[in-house]
């Protein structure tokens, strides 16, 4: 009778053991998925100011391709999210087959395509309008691709008033 | 139309990708949420019409895009009530979560007992209704306004469809379409993980409703202080 009883509790104890076990697996479980789903969040928000090449707020910014040099500027300043901005590059050396574009993101983070097409309006002067927009995670670092076709492209990195 | 096209295309498969990466991030915990609120009932239903709601909305935005032609324009008119709605956000998910562990009672107060009188309170019985999944697709509307950085890339894509439209009709049109697009493109992610959450494939959840109440009040509480310094 009494190793019935103990059989008993033993199983009894094995079963709460290894419910134990099973919820700290499924909080386990949770855990990682909601820490899953922050991650993206978290990682925006912590990363840092890495790559700036650029200090659009106080002069236009110049980066060199192989047989061109590539200046960009963003007016007015400072450059402010959610606004319009009159994006200016200027082309020094060999002229492009058509006018160059810019394409605006985020380091790190996919913000869908956000292109600014330019137009002539000088010798080696384009000019377009677009719109720099605010990421709700607080980060300001944006990057602007200018691609120059057939030359190649570079990159501008900056911070930008929210 | 046809000069929207390909950017139809471009927008749908932007919506996809960005689903699951930045909406996860953002929307992810409002979803996780709602699903764990709905403890396992009629999770994909509500999902689905969250995110019918959500979409709508979008919908909507893009077709005053396409209207105005100017994201700015828009943008700036719906900047505070954009704040309103993060905070808004952060406290229906502080609610759920006390709702979710009986600390307030919405499912008593909305029971088949409380029998309300007038259109109003009946309605709203309805749609806060514990187990009424109606109840979401309103929310979705709402929370469709909460501000997102590929939401606003894509809003300023329908903006410049309506610039290039020959008719103002044509610009609602064609920036409504962008945006449905975009919306439909990251349903699917949100979907799966509203699903997911729904934990109707675990046997036991009490524990995992408690933990996740209080990470629940955690998310609102982020989502609070985000709202005030939006």
């Amino acid at each position: 009778m009494i190793s019935v009883c103990n059989a008993q509790i033993l199983r009894a104890l094995g079963r709460n053991i290894l419910c134990v076990r099973v919820n700290l697996e499924r909080f386990i479980l949770v855990f990682i998925f909601l820490f899953v789903i922050w991650a993206p969040t978290i990682a925006a928000e912590t990363q840092g100011r890495t790559g700036v090449n650029c200090d659009i707020n106080h002069s236009s910014c110049t980066r060199y391709l192989s047989s061109c040099k590539v200046t960009l500027d963003i007016e007015p300043k400072p450059v402010k999210a959610m606004k319009d901005l009159t994006f200016t590059v200027r082309l020094t050396g060999e002229k492009p087959s058509s006018a160059p574009y810019i394409d605006l993101g985020m380091p790190g983070m996919n913000m869908g395509p956000n292109r600014v097409r330019l137009k002539v309006t000088g010798e080696g002067l384009y000019q377009g309008i677009g719109v720099i927009v605010k990421c709700p995670s607080g980060r300001r670092t944006w990057r602007a691709t200018v691609t120059v076709p057939d030359l190649g492209t570079t990159e501008f990195i900056f911070d930008v008033i929210y | 139309m046809s000069s929207t096209s390909p950017l139809w295309l471009i927008l749908l498969v932007t919506g996809f990708t960005v689903g699951f990466g930045h909406c996860i991030g953002m929307c992810g915990p409002i979803v996780v949420s709602l699903s764990l609120n709905l403890k396992g009932e009629r999770v994909f239903l509500s999902q689905l019409l969250y995110n019918g709601g959500r979409v709508t909305t979008y919908t909507i935005l893009g077709g005053l895009m396409g209207l105005t032609g100017s994201f700015t324009i828009v943008a700036s008119n719906i900047a505070s009530l954009q704040k309103i709605v993060i905070i808004f956000a952060g406290i229906i998910i502080i609610i759920l979560a006390f709702s979710m562990i009986g600390w307030i009672p919405l499912g008593r107060i909305f029971s088949d007992d409380y029998n309300p009188k007038g259109i109003v309170a009946r309605g709203f019985k309805r749609l806060s209704g514990h187990r009424s999944p109606f109840a979401y697709y309103p929310l979705g509307l709402l929370l469709g306004l909460l501000p997102c950085g590929p939401v606003y890339t894509a809003l300023i894509a329908s903006a410049a469809a309506g610039t290039q439209s020959t008719h103002p009709v044509q610009g609602v049109l064609n920036g409504a379409a962008l945006m449905l697009l975009f919306g439909i493109g990251t349903v699917p992610a949100l979907l799966i993980v509203g699903k997911l959450a729904g934990l109707g494939w675990l046997k036991s959840r009490k524990i995992i409703y408690q933990i996740g109440a209080v990470l629940m009040v955690l998310v609102g509480i982020y989502f609070i202080i985000k709202g005030l310094r939006y």
